[in-house]
């Protein structure tokens, strides 16, 4: 299957599961919410009566941003003005390529998150490489079935990508960027450097981030239950097709830099200012589900071009007829071929 | 060895013209502006110097020789000279500036070899009449008159064979070498950016109670006599120099590898020079009716070479508006040397030149570099002209210069916003959201809040804790300028400053002169403000504790006897009993006003002075109360909690809450989805 195809049917399944993608939005909505809500506390405890109360909401109020920092803790440190707008996005961006500590308050979320993940990638990959609709015990029990197995996949990969940025990270930018630009006076060839530091860092990052999707998918598509075997699996694929692979992360990779920089241009500089607060969260909120379209289309294209690539390429696994299918579904499915008597 | 001191005694001799044979330059100045006022005579002159020095970048070494010439205008006999050594600072893990720093950052000390520094002084004369100049180096000690460490070498005493009385002159020559470092403190090199800083034996300031020379420290600056610099650096060929004071004559060596350039400067107190071959060159004037004109030099680094205009626009608006609140810049020439990028040498001053600050991507709503630019400017007037004691109130210098600078810029440059660096900080990110105002960004306010119980400033500069010196030295004193801006008003402030300038300008004052202008010129007694803000650490913070605006009605019994009743509500309804509680929650104690707008929109105002830790205010109106404010016109600057300055009866909390909680909320889920690349 052509990279392009693979990608055009990529996108058609993930139209196709809309409901996973409003479950997996309302589950960042689940997770964040009740942090926002600890978050709303802490600054209407800070704001009081004041009538800095008044120009935080009306606009953005800078000086009392200072002050609620200064006196901030836990949750309350996160709360800094690059949260604004494209600012966020820059900032997390920032905090993966540049290694930065995560903080604290968010660590436990983080985490949260990253299981809940693992737990739903069953499902999700399992109803888009079906591309119909499996019904949420059906999307939960391919959840159920597959999570230990990717939770045990999600531990090697927690190993390659953790001696990438414990170890590889250093290396590049510290070790040897350190030395390369130690006597550099000219600020644009620093950046250079810099930026073939990213592109080496992220080529390797991407290449573990290939392989490791691959192996999610073939481990759900295939049934798979060891996780050693769906990450040998996957690296025969690619080198296989490495075109094919490369081509469609290119593909995907040009998709979110394009929905990162239209965001860059409409997402809102001055919440409630002549913006409203509802027009303001809902830029933000499209643009999260947009995220989150681009973060299914990857699994649904890279699935799409496996599934093509089997020899036999229309094959899924059927479905486990449960209840409340209808008894006639489970006879049929029970059925060993020969006529009932 | 004395051939060359010979020619740079002739050189003094003759008014440094020995030297000048092939070019001869002279600066360009515009007819049509006011030249530079004469400041000859106001520099005592004490402490001149003639110096020859050769930079060799291969070894990075300097080889200098000099001629102090070295007037005591003290009451106090000197028996021994002592110098300032400043490269020593730099030569081992053991100097005194070393141990300062490593307090705060461990790793200064484990730079590599190539980073460290020394100077050896290898000869020193000292002549006077009757006595021959023997070189006495040998008597030479180092002394540390701070901390008493052995192994600092900053400060190098030798003694007199005979004492130099009040009024008596003697002159010195002084050979050294010394090997110039990866920067530290804003001196040093890189590549083959070179910007050299205290960098020369260089007397201490004598007093009436003897030698003022403390050693370096990682927190403090310098002291310096006035005098003349005639100075003659030789750099490799084609490398374009600059320094304090005004190049005279630039020189081919017939070695064919070298060109000696000749500055000369009267009325400084230090001398300081930068040297690239990639340096490019920009010229531009400062003319202002009834100011004396400028030449501004500008050696921009070749990726910044689209920002010239940005520089000049800053020096001139210094320039003009420094010049017209405090008083002339004398010099006629400013060199601003935009420093190589990680050089460790930006945003420093020294006469005559500073070095500057920009990236190479530095949006025009950023204020970089013309924040430095201003910053330095200002230097010249506040450390340059007014030369205070670096070492014992930084605070006199930087935090007038932080003061001055955030009121240029809030009158001469437009808007600037908060901007992130990201990606190791080459990718300038603007949030245009967010205007930074004079007090945040100017005044410093969030670095002082953080430092607001250090030092009482009184402390000396050099015995105060590293990790908040600065808030107090820069933030601080922007901030109670400003206060007292507000409480006198600009006319009177800017009376002062120009008063303590003109007064003070070519000598060294300390606190208490400038509190006594600002009594003088006021006609009122500010000590209680000073014991507050420079000889204590209170933190100033006023708050509105409470606003109730209720029906002036009462419930109880009322009346007497067989009349006495029980009344839910007695009174007029019609009217409201506002009481507002106003409370200091700081220790500082400060006169403020305490308002109450009514939803009439009438006024009720009180003075308060402050002194008691909560003071109830009450006024019965035929309106219901708004809001009420403490200090509503913000005089108090120095308060560092302003959110608790007011209470309103309506206020919008619960919707300012929602919406940046929920601001955050994307941050939060943008978050999630960009870690969930791992998933």
């Amino acid at each position: 299957m052509p990279v392009m195809s693979a990608f055009r049917d990529g996108a058609r399944r993930v139209r196709g599961a809309p409901m996973v993608l409003a479950g997996l939005f309302g589950v960042t909505l689940l997770i964040g919410l009740p942090l926002s809500y600890v978050l709303r506390g802490m600054l209407a405890a800070h704001l009081g009566v004041s009538l800095a109360a008044d120009t935080a909401a009306a606009g953005t109020n800078y000086e009392w941003w200072q002050e609620f920092s200064a006196q901030a803790s836990g949750l309350g440190k996160t709360f800094v003005p690059s949260i604004v707008g494209f600012g966020a996005v820059l900032d997390n961006l920032q905090g993966i390529l540049d290694n930065l500590p995560l903080a604290t308050a968010v660590v436990g979320v983080t985490a949260a998150w990253l299981i809940v993940w693992s737990f739903l990638t069953g499902g999700v990959i399992d109803r888009l490489a079906r591309g119909r609709r499996t019904r949420s015990h059906g999307f939960f029990a391919a959840c159920g079935m597959h999570f230990w197995r990717l939770l045990r996949l999600g531990a090697l990969a927690w190993a390659a990508y953790g001696f990438l940025f414990r170890y590889v990270h250093g290396w590049i930018f510290s070790g040897i960027l350190g030395l390369l630009t130690r006597d550099v006076t000219v600020e644009r060839t620093a950046f250079a450097y810099r930026a073939a530091g990213y592109l080496l860092f992220g080529t390797l990052l991407i290449a573990c981030n290939v392989v490791f999707d691959y192996a999610r998918v073939r481990l759900v598509v295939e049934d798979r239950r060891s996780a050693i075997g769906a990450l040998l699996a996957a690296g025969r694929f690619i080198r296989r097709h490495a075109a094919g692979v490369v081509g469609l992360y290119a593909l995907n990779a040009i998709a979110f830099f394009l929905l990162i920089g239209l965001y860059a241009l409409v997402a809102p500089r001055t919440p409630g200012g002549r913006l409203s607060t509802a027009a303001m969260l809902g830029i933000g909120e499209a643009y999260i589900i947009a995220r989150l379209f681009l973060k299914l289309l990857f699994y649904a294209s890279e699935t799409a071009l496996f599934q093509a690539a089997l020899a036999h390429a229309a094959y899924t696994a059927a479905p486990a007829v449960v209840w409340p299918d209808s008894p006639a579904a489970e006879s049929i499915a029970n059925a060993d071929g020969s006529p009932a008597s | 060895m004395f051939a060359r001191f010979a020619v740079v005694i002739a050189a003094v001799v003759l008014g440094g013209t020995a030297l000048s044979a092939q070019q001869s330059l002279s600066p360009s100045p515009d007819a049509s502006r006011p030249p530079a006022a004469p400041v000859s005579a106001h520099s005592p002159r004490n402490a001149s110097y003639a110096i020859t020095v050769r930079l060799d970048p291969g070894s990075r070494t300097l080889n200098g020789e000099e001629l102090l010439t070295w007037r005591n205008t003290s009451r106090f006999t000197a028996s021994t000279l002592q110098f300032h050594l400043y490269y020593n600072a730099w030569r081992n893990s053991r100097s005194t500036w070393m141990r300062d720093s490593v307090s705060s950052d461990p790793s200064a000390a484990r730079r590599p070899e190539a980073d460290w520094a020394w100077i050896d002084v290898t000869s020193l004369r000292v002549i006077q009449r009757g006595a021959l100049p023997a070189d006495i180096i040998s008597q030479a000690k180092y002394t540390a008159p701070d901390d008493g460490n052995d192994d600092d070498r900053t400060v190098m005493e030798v003694p007199l064979a005979r004492p130099v009385g009040p009024g008596e002159t003697v002159n010195v020559q002084i050979a050294w070498s010394s090997r110039v470092p990866r920067a530290f403190s804003r001196t040093g090199t890189i590549g083959d950016y070179y910007f050299v800083a205290q960098w020369f034996p260089k007397i201490g300031v004598l007093e009436d109670t003897g030698w003022n020379t403390h050693q370096f420290h990682a927190a403090t600056e310098f002291f310096a006599d006035f005098g003349t610099y005639d100075v003659r650096l030789t750099v490799p060929r084609g490398w374009v120099v600059g320094a304090s004071g005004v190049e005279r004559e630039r020189r081919d060596e017939p070695d064919g590898a070298t060109t000696t350039h000749h500055y000369v400067q009267d009325d400084v107190h230090d001398f300081a020079w930068a040297a690239s071959p990639h340096f490019i060159e920009r010229r531009a004037t400062f003319a202002d009716a009834g100011l004396p004109g400028v030449d501004i030099r500008l050696l921009l680094q070749p990726e910044h070479a689209g920002q010239a205009d940005r520089h000049f626009a800053a020096a001139r608006a210094a320039l003009k508006h420094y010049g017209q609140w405090f008083g002339p810049y004398p010099y006629g020439h400013l060199t601003i040397v935009d420093p190589a990028w990680q050089s460790g040498t930006s945003g420093m001053e020294y006469p005559t030149l500073i070095s500057a600050e920009s990236r190479w991507l530095t949006p025009a709503d950023e204020n970089i570099p013309e924040g430095v630019v201003i910053h330095e400017t200002g230097h010249q007037f506040w450390y340059g002209l007014v030369a205070t004691n670096e070492f014992e109130h930084a605070w006199m210098d930087e935090g007038f210069s932080t003061y001055a600078t955030a009121r240029v810029t809030e009158q001469a440059l437009r808007p600037t916003y908060y901007t992130k660096r990201y990606f190791g900080g080459f990718i300038p990110w603007v949030f245009r959201n967010l205007p930074v105002n004079r007090i945040i960004e100017g005044d410093r306010l969030p670095t002082y809040r953080r430092a607001a119980s250090g030092d009482p400033q009184s402390t000396p500069t050099w015995r105060a804790f590293a990790a908040t010196a600065g808030g107090i030295s820069y933030g601080k004193t922007a901030l109670w300028m400003h206060t007292l801006e507000r409480m006198v008003g600009w006319p009177v402030q800017q009376r002062i400053l120009a008063t303590y300038f003109s007064r003070w300008t070519f000598r060294h004052p300390k606190p208490d002169d400038f509190f006594a202008v600002v009594n003088e010129v006021t006609g009122r007694d500010f000590t209680w403000f000073f014991d507050q803000v420079y000889r204590g650490s209170g933190v100033f913070d006023y708050s509105v504790a409470a606003l109730r605006s209720e029906p002036n009605t009462a419930r109880g019994y009322f009346g007497e006897g067989a009349g006495r009743r029980f009344m839910a509500a007695e009174g007029a309804p019609t009217e409201y009993v506002t009481t507002v509680v106003a409370r200091r929650l700081g220790d500082g104690i400060f006169p403020v006003d305490v308002r109450v707008v009514l939803e009439n929109r009438e006024e009720i105002r009180w003075h308060w002075d402050g002194r008691d830790r909560a003071r109830t205010f009450r006024v019965v109106k035929p309106s219901r109360a708004s809001f009420a404010q403490v200090d509503p016109e913000r005089v108090l600057v120095l308060d560092v909690n302003s959110t608790n300055n007011s209470a309103s009866l309506a206020p919008r909390t619960a919707g300012a809450a929602r919406k940046w909680s929920l601001t955050w909320l994307v941050w939060l889920q943008d978050h999630l989805l960009t870690y969930g690349f791992f998933v």
